[in-house]
């Protein structure tokens, strides 16, 4: 099917949003709740697009495209609407973004800037502020900041289509709606898994670490794509570091995990810093640890094996693999035990 | 009768009572002058403008109150709705305050078509037009308040949050709020809010007659939302976790009040759910061996499974009630000792049991063969006897009849046919239901109508039939069928299942009865309150009504246990406040041309599953599968939440 697009005809096919449609062919529609992972959401309202036959502007990403139909995408009447909306935004979400982590890497920074929203701007709203309910998230891990959340609902719909624990919900009506924990579903209490893929939806820095409040600007920050050394999942993620120092861990699109991560991949990189971090083999001589080099410890590894074998014979050695490790490492491991060692005293930790 | 002073709906204006425009569909508004007795409307305000009845009514509070139940209603999720309302409540409370200026007219304006254009569901859509339209024809009001100061004093008004589909609900189940729920992927919040009302959940999910989806304003756009199959969908998937919540919840003295219900059918189980969870002891008294009623014996397990209704008509059992089984009204007691067993009130809900006759010659012989449709439904449900014809003839057009043809297949029929007065678009069967019954081979006879029996040895041998053709129309709009002389022509059949009504068993209230009953023989009852001609018994469902809904007996539960409840406690009967908003409510939607002219979300009605043909023509297995999670999701994505809120200002 064909749609015309701010005079533009243009191919689309049965299925797609205009959203859809308009990304596909570069045609740029401001979005704020809209996230590549999960189903469109539709309440930021920043997408509204004129259609013809429609009375009112429809959001584009929750809209299907059919034959023929009409877009416009940026009329001055739309700007001026998605102009007022982020002034509505920006009634409750403070705009001191020098405070805020994420300045300078914001969606909704950039749209002020785009739309030129500025302080003087809210004054003839006057309005009573508005303070919601302080109260607890759903995990110690993260903490909510009910003041910079545009209640956007991505953190709410991560949790039900990524991690399906549904454990946060909308809370309150009107302008003093949050996003709390959720309280009881029935006879069930969904449980928070602190995976915190929540956080890593947040297009505001809403949802922040709980414990490593500081995580570095966003100019002077290096990402390095590296893998989880947590199991042998191999999830993909990418550490971000200040200097030489770990700051935070994001969520890097492909690999096996598609950008989702637990809660150890996500908020388990504080070893990495670490002073008691063990960084080379150690080899105990005399009741003491002396640090060693890997040829060294190696060496004396295999030396060892040999001797206790010779001595003893291979039943004297058992053998305990990591779950860190892969299938696959683990399977030359097993190998390496029985058909190098000649003994069956192998296992796993998973097993204990 | 009231005049109305000034009032602007769809942007069309009554002014002094006159309005050549709609005067018939005024009609409604302008009888209903008193909320309450003794207690005049003053004003109306809705979603798409309002109305003035007394001159002396505070428009400018009456906008603030609107204002703050929109406020209050947001769902919080779409900015414009969840941040504009509250910038115009704090603009109405300014200048209701007398501390307004006259910049926060023009600002109320803009942010008015803010929510309105930007919002994401109907509430923002809506929740601003009837201010936009006070501001309209009544800015002098506003500006005087700004420029002399005037402080409005805060009232109390009577405020409704509904929709559509809401209020075309015989029990106004929050629909657009558990759908909204299985959009958010939490089905047990989904299922709690259908329970708050209806207590057999998966029961109204496979049958129910759905009036909801007739008044869905997304059949303006497209189809309407699946509303039936969404609903089945939760209750499927989080049953059992649900029906052990609403056991725990109960505490029942043991000196409450005793409550006798007699008939265990969607009527009296949903009176006995409302009634435990108030508080009552109560205990049913049913006539056969299982709970269910007409739904159990009249709906073929194809379309309802036995277990789906016992295990949700069972929760009254877990929420401690008692059900007394194989006990006949009339037969094993009557009302009145059930009056000497001390209960306190009664609530009678027997149903129609009876099956109507044709009234044609060859009926009188009762020849074998020949079974009243319910009669016939009601051994294949209980698995009895039946001496099944190879050619069967069902007469009626109603879903009982479809019941009949279809379950006729399913116990070894070789041919059914159908024979109807008049044609398909006027057949009160579920058009579903129809199209299901064409798909199993059941042989369609419109315009035509038996006149004998034929009956050789005791036996059904065929029926004789007579073309008709359509009249005049006659009061219930439908043009009356006639015959067409000499046309007769006859059907062979070994079996004939008349389905063309049903009726009360008066005979179990005694003789004379000891209930006034009405000229159609149904109990009489005070329409408001249920109440009957005796003070502490209540009647409802089809032996009030005549053959009727599942969700319309249910709804009559539900009505009663608030009669009960009141005439408890207090001795009289009144309506709830949601009735009086509801009769307001409906004499405004009398004047409300609705129109949806926005594109909504999502994508074409999600098919429901079923078996093939071939599969299921056999058997009685269920016809319809449930969805897959994600065809519910995608279903419920469909829903326009077209909420609406109505105030009503009152004298007092």
């Amino acid at each position: 099917m064909t749609i015309l697009m701010d005079g533009m005809r243009l191919n689309a096919r049965e299925g797609q949003t205009i959203l859809d449609v308009a990304r596909e062919h570069d045609i740029r529609i401001p979005t704020l709740c809209y996230h590549e992972k999960l189903k469109p959401i539709g309440s930021c309202r920043m997408c509204i697009v004129e259609v013809e036959g429609s009375s009112t502007p429809v959001a584009a990403c929750t809209t299907a495209v059919s034959d023929g139909m009409i877009v416009r995408t940026h009329t001055p009447d739309l700007v001026e609407l998605r102009r007022e909306t982020l002034k509505l935004i920006f009634l409750k979400h403070p705009m001191n973004c020098a405070a805020c982590e994420i300045n300078g890497n914001c969606q909704l920074q950039d749209l002020a800037h785009e739309y030129d929203i500025n302080h003087t701007d809210l004054h003839t709203y006057n309005i009573r502020p508005v303070e919601p309910e302080p109260g607890p998230y759903a995990t110690p891990l993260i903490q909510y900041h009910p003041r910079r959340c545009i209640l956007c609902g991505r953190c709410v719909q991560a949790c039900v289509e990524i991690t399906e624990v549904g454990a946060i919900n909308f809370k309150g009506r009107g302008a003093l709606a949050r996003i709390a924990p959720v309280e009881r579903m029935g006879s069930i209490k969904p449980e928070c898994v602190s995976c915190g893929e929540c956080m890593a939806v947040c297009p505001v820095n809403a949802l922040t670490e709980a414990l490593g409040k500081k995580r570095g600007k966003a100019w002077e920050t290096r990402k390095v794509k590296t893998t989880c050394t947590y199991c042998g999942c191999g999830c993909q993620l990418e550490l971000n570091a200040v200097g030489e120092t770990v700051t935070a861990v994001t969520p890097v699109d492909g690999g096996v995990n598609r950008g989702a991560l637990c809660s150890k991949g996500r908020f388990g990189y504080d070893f990495i810093n670490h002073h008691e971090r063990l960084k080379t083999p150690l080899i105990r001589e005399n009741g003491t640890w002396r640090e060693a080099n890997w040829d060294e410890a190696l060496d004396f590894v295999a030396k060892r094996l040999v001797d206790i074998r010779s001595e003893s014979g291979p039943d004297a050695i058992g053998a305990l693999a990591s779950a860190r490790c892969t299938n696959e490492e683990n399977y030359l491991f097993q190998k390496f035990i029985r058909g190098v060692i000649g003994t069956n005293n192998v296992d796993h930790c998973a097993r204990l | 009768m009231a005049d109305i002073v000034f009032g602007i709906w769809d942007g069309q204006i009554v002014h002094n009572g006159k309005s050549e425009l709609w005067a018939p569909k005024l009609a409604p508004l302008q009888d209903i002058a008193e909320y309450e007795p003794g207690n005049p409307i003053q004003a109306i305000m809705g979603w798409d403008g309002f109305f003035v009845f007394d001159p002396s009514v505070d428009l400018v509070d009456m906008a603030r109150a609107y204002m703050e139940v929109v406020q209050r209603e947001s769902c919080g999720k779409c900015v414009p709705c969840r941040m504009g309302t509250r910038v115009a409540v704090d603009l109405l409370t300014r200048i209701a305050d007398g501390k307004g200026s006259e910049e926060d007219i023009h600002t109320l304006r803009k942010v008015a078509r803010l929510v309105r254009e930007g919002s994401m569901c109907e509430l923002g859509h809506t929740g601003m037009n009837g201010v936009l339209y006070l501001l309209d024809h009544y800015e002098g009001v506003f500006r005087e308040s700004i420029t002399k100061g005037v402080r409005h004093p805060r009232r109390s008004y009577h405020t409704k949050v509904t929709a559509p589909c809401i209020e075309a609900c015989p029990e106004r189940l929050d629909i657009p709020a558990y759908i909204d729920y299985i959009r958010s992927g939490r089905y047990t919040d989904s299922l709690s809010i259908i329970q708050e009302k209806n207590p057999l959940a998966s029961v109204c999910g496979r049958v129910c007659v759905r009036f909801c989806e007739f008044a869905c304003r997304r059949g303006m756009l497209d189809d309407p939302v699946d509303i039936k199959h969404l609903k089945r969908f939760v209750s499927d998937v989080e049953l059992e976790a649900a029906v052990k919540k609403q056991a725990k919840e109960v505490r029942i003295a043991p000196d409450a009040k005793r409550v006798a219900i007699v008939g265990a059918g969607p009527a009296g189980i949903t009176a006995a759910y409302h009634l435990l969870r108030k508080g009552y002891r109560v205990e049913i008294f049913e006539a056969m061996d299982e709970p269910g009623g007409w739904a159990a014996f009249g709906i073929p397990d194809y379309r309802l499974p036995r277990q789906v209704l016992r295990n949700e008509a069972e929760v009254v059992l877990e929420m401690g009630g008692q059900i007394h089984y194989n006990q006949r009204l009339g037969k094993d007691f009557t009302l009145k000792d059930l009056r000497d067993r001390g209960f306190d009130a009664i609530f009678l809900a027997i149903g129609c049991q009876l099956g109507t006759s044709l009234g044609i010659p060859g009926e009188e012989l009762q020849p074998k063969g020949y079974y009243p449709g319910v009669e016939f439904l009601k051994r294949v449900n209980r698995n009895e006897p039946i001496e099944m014809g190879s050619k069967v003839v069902v007469v009626g057009g109603g879903n009982v009849a479809m019941d009949c043809s279809r379950s006729s297949l399913r116990m070894g029929a070789k041919e059914v046919h159908l024979v109807y007065r008049r044609t398909k678009a006027e057949m009160p069967a579920d058009k579903v239901e129809i199209h299901e019954a064409e798909e199993e081979g059941v042989h369609f006879h419109f315009l035509t109508n038996p006149t004998r029996l034929l009956v050789e040895d005791g036996r059904v041998v065929g029926m004789e039939c007579i073309r008709m053709e359509l009249g005049e129309p006659d009061k219930s709009g439908r043009r009356r069928p006639v015959p067409v002389e000499g046309s007769e022509f006859v059907i062979e059949c070994d079996m004939v299942l008349p389905a063309i009504g049903q009726k009360m068993d008066v005979s179990c209230l005694g003789d004379p009865p000891v209930l006034k009953l009405s000229r159609w023989n149904t109990v009489e009852v005070n329409p408001d309150t249920l109440q009957t001609s005796l003070e502490c018994v209540f009647a409802g469902g089809d032996c009030v009504s005549g053959p009727a809904t599942l969700i319309e007996a249910m709804a009559a539960g539900f009505r009663v246990s608030h009669s009960i409840d009141q005439y408890l406690r207090f001795g009289r009967v009144e309506l709830t406040e949601e009735e009086r908003m509801s009769r307001v409510l409906r004499a405004v939607a009398a004047v409300d041309e609705d129109m949806v002219d926005r594109l909504g979300r999502g994508v074409q009605r999600i098919q429901i599953p079923t078996r093939t043909v071939e599969e299921r023509v056999d058997d009685f297995e269920e016809v319809e599968m449930g969805w897959a999670p994600e065809d519910a999701l995608l279903e419920a994505d469909r829903c326009l939440r077209c909420y609406r809120i109505l105030l009503v200002a009152t004298e007092k």
